[in-house]
């Protein structure tokens, strides 16, 4: 089960890599294509290409945020109970994750199979949409990895910690 | 069943689930994926869930969370705070209770290119709290200054906060950037009159600290000049519609990250630690979106919001009250939630009230960003004022008794907003014809 572990903890890593390489990458095309416009020079699309790796940064940066639990919730409420029953509410909480997101992934990958078959491209470049919603809709399922791995850590006690 | 109270059911399911421990934006998604599935179609509430996601996150609009964000990390994680507080210090240091004026004065400059209120009372719990012991401040004030200090992140920009109250109400963010800085000048201010007066009271909170020369002051200038630099081509390049949002936060950026590489400030592990931190925290505020769009959907199709307007504009008060009973709602919710997610959640639904009782949504963000800053320092979700003691090891109580009299200019300057709304309006009206 370790191996597990490590195995989703290290895609998610390597994920959140790619997320920052592309926050970067965000930064230098937008400042570069904002100094090439004052010589009349802008980078073509580049705003369609910034919207495309606005997803790259989040949907890639999701994983490694859920599992060092990032994202804001409350536990005032459930820390009142004693360990088994906030092992309860905890098991409920990522059960609820995982079947949500398990949707997003599904649903995420169905909208890209429709823009694949539709042949959706960018207005500017005519850059294919759905490689990226793919990419999206597997984050989601890596995602659902997390969650798993989550409830694993639960049963080890080792959630939270 | 009526769709009005699947809503409110609907809504109520949302609250009864933060408390699971639920993450949030999680939470708002699931329940507005269900109710929107329950009211339409499964297959509808199906497409919901993948086109709003793909909407908030493959979105031009929206990487100015990140960018901002990031620019802020970079800020936080180079030296440039310290140098500001430096600066401040120099020129005001020797007065009574002149170090935590200095933080004031430091921070409100460093404010320019950081939006977040945490990063900022972080960043100044390791800069001014050191020197303020050296000088044998009380903890009372020298903490108490630095947690109330970095609220002002919800109102001076770039203010990630006012970014996302555009982002969910389709306000220009350029507009409510100007709106927030006379307000968030005048708190700061206010805060300074409060320490001058408090040390008058009790010498021993703030002892004086060393005189620089009036060669060693004009030398410090620079530093401040730089961030001012930054700050007027950003947010100056945004008013003059010369940048889209998004590309003032990545030339804010580069420009953050330039003048920590020059400086020799930035070593490539905070740069590595800057991005990381950056992406939890848009990754955090973005999922809340996306459960937000989501919820909303599910709202709007129970006309919910329409409906919480029409019977809020016909209650038997003054509409100021009424404005004054959705601000404690926000003050209440914020604190058993957390303050930004809270104002997510319930800025969809009063938002359509605030238009109706006829008043500026620009001066109605101001509002809501002052409550956040109350709410970001009181119990129970304090989240300054644990930054503050996870870095200097004082306890709760102590700071929490410094952080009370400077509530007092912000309880002040809210009332002010309500008597004088141009303090927030006249900016955006003069620059942004």
């Amino acid at each position: 089960m370790k191996r597990v572990l490590e195995v989703i903890k290290g895609i998610s890593r390597a994920l959140h890599f790619f997320a920052g390489v592309a926050l970067v990458f965000i930064v230098v095309l937008t400042s570069a294509d904002v100094v090439l416009r004052a010589f009349k020079r802008p980078i073509l699309g580049t705003y369609e290409i910034v919207a495309f790796t606005g997803a790259v940064v989040i949907l890639f940066a999701l994983p490694l945020s859920s599992w060092i639990r990032s994202h804001i919730y409350v536990d005032f409420f459930i820390l009142k109970f004693s360990r088994r029953v906030q092992n309860v509410f905890q098991v409920s909480t990522r059960c609820m994750g995982l079947f949500l997101f398990f949707l997003f992934g599904w649903n995420v990958l169905k909208y890209a199979a429709d823009l694949q078959r539709t042949g959706e491209v960018s207005v500017t470049l005519k850059l294919p949409f759905y490689p990226i919603i793919y990419a999206m809709g597997v984050c989601c399922f890596v995602q659902c990895l997390v969650l798993l791995c989550d409830l694993i850590k639960i049963v080890r006690g080792e959630y939270g910690e | 069943m009526g769709n009005e109270l699947i809503g409110i059911i609907g809504l109520a399911l949302v609250l009864l689930l933060f408390l699971t421990g639920i993450e949030l934006g999680f939470a708002m998604a699931l329940v507005g994926f269900l109710g929107f599935s329950y009211i339409m179609s499964l297959k509808a509430g199906l497409n919901l869930l993948a086109k709003d996601l793909v909407d908030a996150t493959a979105s031009y609009g929206f990487t100015v969370i990140p960018l901002f964000i990031f620019m802020g990390q970079i800020a936080s994680h180079a030296g440039i705070a310290k140098r500001l507080y430096s600066t401040a210090f120099k020129f005001i240091g020797h007065i009574p209770g002149g170090l935590a004026i200095a933080t004031v004065m430091g921070a409100t400059a460093f404010k320019a290119i950081c939006g977040s209120s945490a990063a900022t009372a972080a960043t100044f719990a390791g800069v001014a709290v050191p020197e303020m012991d050296r000088y044998g401040y009380d903890k009372k004030l020298s903490t108490g200054i630095v947690a109330t200090v970095g609220t002002l992140g919800a109102l001076i920009p770039p203010s990630v906060t006012l970014i996302l109250f555009g982002m969910i109400t389709e306000q220009s963010i350029g507009r409510l950037f100007l709106a927030g800085i006379v307000p968030g000048l005048l708190i700061a201010l206010f805060w300074v009159f409060i320490i001058i007066g408090w040390c008058k009271i009790n010498p021993s909170l703030g002892p004086k600290g060393e005189r620089s020369t009036w060669k060693e002051r004009i030398a410090s200038l620079p530093e401040v000049l730089w961030v001012g630099a930054i700050f007027l081509v950003v947010i100056g390049g945004l008013m003059m519609g010369y940048f889209t949002p998004t590309e003032a936060g990545s030339i804010g950026t580069a420009a953050v990250f330039l003048l920590s590489f020059i400086k020799k400030d930035l070593t490539i592990k905070a740069f590595f630690k800057a991005v990381s931190e950056s992406l939890h925290t848009a990754c955090m505020v973005i999922m809340l979106i996306v459960g937000s769009a989501i919820l909303g959907h599910f709202l709007a199709v129970t006309k919910i919001p329409m409906m919480a307007a029409d019977w809020i504009v016909q209650l038997p008060f003054n509409k100021y009250i009424i404005m004054v009973l959705i601000s404690m709602i926000y003050q209440l919710g914020g604190s058993f939630i957390d303050d930004l997610a809270f104002m997510v959640l319930a800025t969809p639904i009063f938002y359509p009230v605030i238009l109706k009782l006829g008043f500026d949504p620009i001066w109605f963000a101001m509002i809501i960003a002052i409550t956040i800053m109350i709410g970001v320092v009181i119990p129970p979700v304090a989240i300054n004022v644990f930054v503050v003691k996870n870095i200097t090891k004082v306890p709760f109580s102590v700071i929490y008794s410094g952080v009370y009299p400077f509530l007092i200019s912000l309880v002040v300057v809210a009332a002010l907003l309500f008597v004088f709304p141009q303090i927030a309006t006249f900016l955006p009206s003069l620059v942004m014809k």
